[in-house]
């Protein structure tokens, strides 16, 4: 099948992608009476007695944005990391990355309570900082275990990113007993990922962290098609390949850490999106990026929806994305030539 | 005609091991040179110091008589094109999309084609007759059909000169003949080729210059097949016996190895 005869798919899946999110915005809980809200609305009614407006602007729009970030920062993570370290396996969850910035939120969380960044914490984004520093950290020394050899090896770099990510779950169990018992009931809820923000402030906070990341990323689309392709090829080129994994690498654990301190660490999104969207778009990235953009963001919607809807009260959305993530790099796994897997 | 030169060139990946002592090689349109030489001998190295991935602890690189360090990185992309050996793609692309990657050069930070750009695509297409093979997908072709693709798109990027880090290795005899034609063709068109080979008679037969390197990475010698591929400069590069006759249709050099050792172990 050639590349155009798929991209006539673009435009459905983009109406599916505005339906998700209209559905988003409408379902829950409770069922919303968009009139009724309407009627607040045109009415000014003050927000402490329209409770249908209520809901739906401090509830289900900030939750709806929230995973709209969130779900486009981490697919459009997922294809710059796959580029830049040419493996489609590569996502910020199989590299570690999102348990290292979850590791580093954790620790901020710890920091507050013990009372160390006490004062400073209110002026200053801790646990964004601190996600970021671990986030970054590890994707250096993954990228750092996995180049040593002249050749980077796919499943070295694969294997590195898991031990990571378990390390960082390691850490995170082993700091728990010093967290305040009230606020481990809340930390252990972001732990296992979800968007239901209250207010806007995480939804400031993801815009700010995710649509500057996400535009410098989808500028280097044309340089991730030559690197993808053949990294000596891309530099006689003229492409300088050291800044741009300074870039990506900066700016992908960037994003990922900003996303993960907000809503814990969703997996699999990186993985589950870049790869579906190829299929309709071919490997471009000056179309496979803005497009994961619109349905990563989409698909955590729909994630969400099913979070709110599966079981009485709130499934965890990073449960729900794992339990369609895992199965999916199972078998990409399996569909790959194990020539390509040559340590 | 563009002309690169290289003068003097040592270099070493790490202090104390040399890859490469005090060589001189130039590469010069319309012609096709050869770098050839035993395993290790620096030629893969000496290719990335002509196109400027590697920098040479001394000595100098030029381009028409400018130092290579003192091009944009544009400007060399244009001027020169590098192939490397191999190609292995992790996302799959279609002939025509592979083709159009050679345009990076020319094209603004988005990265679309204007329809220059694309007749470009379309000649360079033609020229390695790939054009059936352009809604193919790049890792379905054979190693051939690779090959003439990767040339394509090393030629969209309209260098002057190429360089080709053994585009025959993986090759069998026929599609081994099938790009040194290519490269003929495109060498009469005006390109200045270098190619790192180890068919030493398709060296002989298709390239104007030989440079040959020996095991301890200097040139033993430089100039045409005839000059080159002597017994005498043949069997101290590859410390084996060889033998040189007359290739029996086109009168090149005929080399052939009569045993793998000089001595007995």
């Amino acid at each position: 099948m050639t590349v155009s005869s798929r991209s006539k798919w673009i435009l459905p899946v983009l109406a599916v992608c505005l339906l998700i999110i209209l559905a988003s915005i409408l379902f829950g809980a409770q069922s919303l009476n968009m009139a009724q809200a309407w009627h607040e609305w045109r009415t000014h009614t003050p927000l402490s007695e329209a409770p249908t407006l209520s809901i739906l602007l401090n509830q289900r729009l900030p939750r709806t944005l929230a995973a709209l970030l969130a779900g486009a920062g981490l697919a459009l993570a997922g294809c710059a990391f796959q580029a830049l370290l040419r493996n489609p396996l590569a996502e910020p969850y199989t590299l570690g990355v999102a348990s290292a910035g979850a590791l580093g939120t954790w620790l901020s969380f710890i920091l507050v309570d013990v009372g160390w960044f006490f004062g400073l914490s209110l002026r200053l984004p801790t646990a964004q900082i601190c996600a970021f520093a671990f986030a970054g950290a590890e994707v250096l020394l993954v990228y750092g275990l996995a180049s040593r050899k002249r050749r980077m090896a796919p499943s070295v770099l694969l294997l590195a990113g898991v031990t990571m990510g378990m390390l960082g779950n390691s850490g995170i169990m082993f700091t728990r007993y010093l967290a305040a018992p009230e606020r481990l009931v809340m930390m252990d809820r972001w732990l296992m990922g979800g968007v239901d923000v209250l207010g806007y402030r995480p939804v400031i906070t993801l815009f700010i962290g995710v649509v500057p990341c996400a535009a410098i990323l989808i500028a280097q689309a044309a340089k991730f098609d030559q690197f993808g392709f053949n990294a000596e090829l891309a530099a006689g080129r003229g492409i300088h390949l050291g800044r741009l994994q300074v870039t990506t690498f900066f700016v992908g654990s960037l994003m990922t850490a900003i996303i993960v301190s907000v809503v814990g660490p969703i997996g699999f999104v990186g993985l589950v999106i870049p790869h579906s969207v190829r299929m309709i778009t071919g490997s471009r990235h000056r179309l496979l990026m803005p497009l994961s953009l619109i349905v990563g963001g989409a698909f955590l919607c729909a994630c969400d929806i099913a979070a709110r809807k599966i079981l009485p009260g709130e499934t965890p959305i990073g449960i729900i994305t794992t339990l369609i993530g895992g199965p999916f790099f199972l078998y990409l796994l399996i569909r790959r030539k194990f020539t390509d897997w040559d340590v | 005609m563009y002309t690169l030169n290289a003068e003097s060139l040592n270099f070493a990946y790490e202090p104390g091991s040399d890859v490469l002592r005090g060589v001189n090689a130039s590469v010069i349109g319309g012609r096709i040179t050869g770098l050839v030489g035993p395993n290790g001998s620096g030629k893969s190295t000496l290719l990335r110091l002509l196109c400027g991935f590697l920098q040479p602890n001394s000595g100098t690189v030029k381009l028409d008589g400018r130092p290579l360090v003192s091009l944009s990185a544009a400007e060399r992309a244009r001027t020169l094109a590098f192939l490397p050996q191999m190609v292995d793609p992790v996302f799959s692309l279609t002939v025509f999309e592979v083709v159009c990657l050679g345009r990076y050069p020319y094209t603004g930070m988005i990265g679309s084609l204007r329809s220059h750009d694309l007749e470009v695509v379309a000649r360079c297409l033609q020229d390695t007759e790939t054009e059936p093979l352009r809604h193919r997908e790049f890792g379905s072709l054979s190693g051939g059909e690779r090959q003439r693709v990767l040339l394509a798109s090393i030629l969209a990027q309209e260098p002057k000169l190429m360089l080709l880090d053994e585009p025959t290795s993986s090759l069998d005899i026929h599609h081994e003949v099938e790009v040194f034609e290519l490269l003929a063709r495109l060498a009469r068109q005006g390109y200045g080729i270098a190619v790192v080979t180890h068919d030493l008679n398709l060296a002989a037969q298709y390239c104007e210059e030989l440079l040959l390197l020996s095991a301890d990475h200097s040139v033993l010698a430089s100039g045409k097949p005839e000059e080159v591929f002597t017994e005498a400069l043949l069997s101290t590069a590859y410390a084996a016996s060889i033998r040189v006759g007359k290739h029996p249709f086109t009168g090149a050099p005929f080399v052939a190895a009569q045993s793998t050792r000089e001595t007995p172990p």
